[in-house]
């Protein structure tokens, strides 16, 4: 019987093979990985437009708040007008600052796999450069203006002058900053393995569209004066629907785009927590089974299907929600064509159906449906027989590993 | 069933919809739909396919200390992905991982396996089941659970250490009497001649044959044939009292491996052995030869647990009737706690056997895990020193066995006798 038990495998370098082990330096490098870590990266990028597109582009965005600023001292905020986005239109005006913040984010993120000696001194070198340019110039030009002049005063008027740049500086980087934030602390999170940044970054989404949405109340938004007129609103009742799937038309351009922040915040979610998830598993995993090939393979099989689930799963889901939104309008033209009735007829041309309680009931009533199939369509076994008629040998596919 | 991570989604998705609805935001019923269509999509797979599962083991039985290989093969017997599955194969808490690990996180597609393969210390005597194998399939993006397991059990002994021990300690002073007994083909103390062998540096003179050294000009000595001794009876005290101690060093622990190592030495020298273990009744393995026997000891004294209160003198009494005459008793006991020690002991001697008390110290395992003060301990001591001393005076040999000494060198202490 003893001769039955193999002892855990190994791997090693033989040959052009390369090893394959679980360890996070490597592990970092596997291409599922990456490719979660740069999905949850464009699902960010694409939240971010979609939202500052929807709500904030021509609304109140920063480049208004720079114009108002400069109105207010009248004169030019220090920050240049390329780097912030003014002048240009649209959309335009976050490109050069969304880049910013992935390269803030990114650093960040570099930083985070830094020593802590390492950390410490460059946060150490922040500082300092940050209080150097806060006051540096003030302190050089009042110190040796007391120098040359032998004289104990206070800084003169055209001293402390100099530090109106470093602050207005300071406050333009704070602005874009704030405004960025989901950005830099999304990257941060993806790429340095962070859950509280990631945390930060939808926790600040929500809390933004949850702001917008008080604001955009017709009672509160009425009481606001004329800042109410610049909060985007999207009314409840919309055009006719455009987009669709099969030639189906189901929601509306605004439905769409709001549909697509929805999936996009749970793509990002699922994916840069999934990776985190992922690694600290690995991580715990003592020595032998990061070796272990059999841990390898099932790692790789793990990783697959979590792409695989991001992919279909979050698609459906995107699907399922346009079908939702789409379905009243589906039941309304049902009962029209079935009965030809007066009553129907009125029925498909109210109007509360085609608002919020019609929607949701129905929206409702679809996802019912949907959640009863599982019952009767058995997904999984559908999809194992395809899987197990296109590939019969899957069972001994030949991993990148070696076992001695 | 859900997670927390789903009862949060389907509850916010609920909230939104309904915050939604009353501020007219449409923004936040899709965000609430959204949320509801994930749970929705998600919910179309659920649990896993069936999964077979074979543990075999390198051993079914061990030596305590030794390592234990086992080999848990998990098969997918569906035709659907089992999803992600967290096998884990439960382990005694007494057993230590040394390699590897008994959990593994796998996606098996219809018909795949994988085989976790791991390492495990046993480092106590016992009998011990390995299992079931416990089983959580959790969803991609976790949001449902579901738990089982495969009630497969793989059953294990572990035996007691056996320490080396030096040759002949103990012989009978009393000869087989009954039929049967036989001088054994082996070389060792005896009467009767042998064989002839060169001398080695050590032998004693008197073995010299020195008619053969007038022959053959070269020192030779004669063996004798190793005279079969009676049989050897070991009473081992597995009251409750013998637990002091820690896990690993208390008086029953160095008791089973001091009569595993006794057994193993006496009945690799053809004698038999008899083994009875005292606890809150009195179980009696009769005198028997081989490797039967050794195995039968082996797994007696690897399910001893400490309990009862049993005195030694009931334990004699019922039997000493079947006690060969003359014949070794080894009594493993602290002695603590049981007034009719001497009295057992000098009926014993009594009946013309050699009897020697193996006797470790409960003091010093005490020590080992609560503070004595010095005074306390100094009298304990001397009141285990009494306790022996009265032994000693009954006609018993009596080790003082300490807990950092090695059974051998217990031993020591019954040298020439």
């Amino acid at each position: 019987m003893a001769d039955d038990v193999g002892l855990q495998g190994d791997v090693t370098i033989s040959g052009e093979v390369r090893p394959r082990t679980l360890h996070l330096k490597m592990l970092r490098k596997q291409w599922q990985i990456i490719t979660l870590q740069i999905i949850g990266t464009v699902a960010l990028i694409g939240m971010y437009l979609e939202v500052v597109s929807t709500y904030v582009v021509g609304s109140i965005d920063h480049t208004m708040l720079f114009d108002t600023i400069e109105i207010l001292i009248g004169d030019q905020l220090p920050i240049g007008d390329w780097l912030t986005g003014e002048g240009r239109s649209g959309l335009a005006r976050f490109f050069v600052p969304l880049v910013l913040g992935l390269a803030v984010g990114g650093g960040m993120a570099l930083l985070a796999f830094q020593t802590p000696t390492v950390q410490q001194r460059i946060k150490l070198g922040f500082i300092i450069t940050l209080i150097v340019a806060l006051v540096g110039q003030l302190l050089f030009s009042w110190l040796t203006g007391m120098l040359f002049s032998f004289d104990l005063r206070l800084p003169n008027a055209s001293e402390l002058s100099t530090l109106e740049w470093p602050l207005l500086m300071i406050l333009s980087l704070m602005i874009l900053f704030l405004y960025l934030l989901p950005v830099i602390m999304g990257v941060r999170g993806i790429w340095g393995l962070s859950r509280r940044s990631i945390a930060w970054a939808i926790g600040f989404t929500l809390l933004f569209l949850g702001v917008h949405a008080i604001l955009a109340f017709p009672l509160i938004n009425g009481q606001l004066g004329d800042y109410g007129n610049s909060v985007s609103v999207i009314g409840a009742q919309f055009s006719e629907p455009t987009v669709g799937i099969f030639g189906l038309m189901l929601v509306t351009k605004e439905q769409f785009a709001l549909i697509m922040i929805a999936i996009l915040i749970m793509v990002f979610q699922e994916s840069s927590y999934g990776v985190i998830r992922y690694l600290e598993y690995a991580y715990r995993l003592p020595e032998s089974c990061k070796r272990d090939p059999e841990y390898v393979r099932q790692m790789d099989n793990v990783l697959n299907t979590h792409l695989k689930h991001t992919f279909g799963f979050l698609g459906l889901t995107g699907i399922a929600t346009m079908v939702a939104l789409g379905f009243h309008s589906v039941l309304l033209g049902i009962v029209e064509d079935s009965t030809g009735s007066q009553w129907a007829g009125q029925v498909s041309e109210s109007i509360e159906l085609s608002l919020t309680y019609g929607l949701v009931i129905s929206a409702a009533m679809f996802l019912s449906i949907m959640a009863l199939l599982r019952f009767f369509v058995p997904w999984e076994r559908l999809w194992g027989l395809i899987y197990a008629r296109n590939t019969p040998e899957a069972a001994s596919q030949a991993k990148e590993v070696v076992d001695i | 069933m859900w997670t927390r991570k789903a009862s949060f989604t389907f509850t916010g998705g609920i909230a939104l919809i309904l915050i939604g609805m009353m501020i007219a935001n449409l923004q936040m019923m899709i965000l609430g739909i959204s949320f509801i269509a994930f749970i929705v999509v998600n919910s179309w797979i659920s649990g896993h396919g069936d999964v077979e599962v074979q543990r075999t083991l390198s051993a079914d039985n061990l030596y305590k200390g030794d390592d234990l290989y086992v080999e848990l093969l998990v098969t997918n017997r569906s035709n659907r992905n089992t999803q992600l599955l967290e096998v884990y194969d439960n382990i005694p808490h007494e057993m230590k991982l040394r390699s590897g690990l008994n959990q593994m996180r796998l996606n098996l597609r219809p018909g795949e396996s994988a085989r976790i393969r791991y390492v495990l210390r046993c480092p106590l005597r016992g009998h011990y089941s390995i299992g079931p194998v416990s089983l959580r399939s959790r969803n991609t993006f976790n949001l449902g659970v579901d738990e089982m397991y495969v009630d497969h059990h793989s059953d294990i002994v572990i035996f007691p250490q056996i320490k080396e021990v030096e040759e002949a300690f103990l012989r009978s002073r009393t000869p087989k009497m009954y039929t049967g007994a036989t001088t054994l083909r082996t070389p060792g103390q005896g009467s009767e001649f042998y064989s002839l062998r060169e001398y080695v540096p050590g032998d004693p003179f008197k073995n010299i044959n020195w008619k053969a050294f007038a022959r053959t000009g070269e020192l030779m000595v004669n063996e004798k044939c190793r005279d079969a001794v009676t049989d050897l009876y070991i009473l081992l005290d597995s009251r409750d009292i013998a637990r002091i101690g820690t896990v690993l060093k208390n008086p029953l622990e160095m008791g089973t491996v001091s009569a595993a190592s006794l057994a193993a030495f006496f009945l690799k020298r053809r004698d038999s052995v008899a083994l009875a273990i005292f606890d809150d009744n009195l179980s009696y393995l009769p005198p028997d030869t081989g490797d039967k026997q050794y195995f039968k000891i082996l797994s007696a004294l690897a399910g001893v647990a400490p309990k009862g209160a049993m005195p030694l003198q009931a334990v004699t009494n019922s039997l000493s009737g079947r006690f060969s005459r003359g014949s070794p008793v080894f009594i493993i006991s602290s002695c603590e706690g049981d007034g009719t020690v001497p009295a057992a002991v000098r009926d014993l001697v009594g009946r013309g056997h050699e009897v020697t008390v193996l006797s470790p110290s409960s003091i010093d395992f005490e020590r080992l895990v609560s503070r004595i003060p010095r005074m306390s301990y100094e009298v304990l001591k001397l009141e285990r020193q009494n306790r022996l001393t009265t032994l000693a005076g009954s006609g018993a040999m009596v080790i003082d066995w300490m807990p950092d000494m090695d059974l051998s060198q217990a031993l020591m202490q019954v040298r020439g006798y």
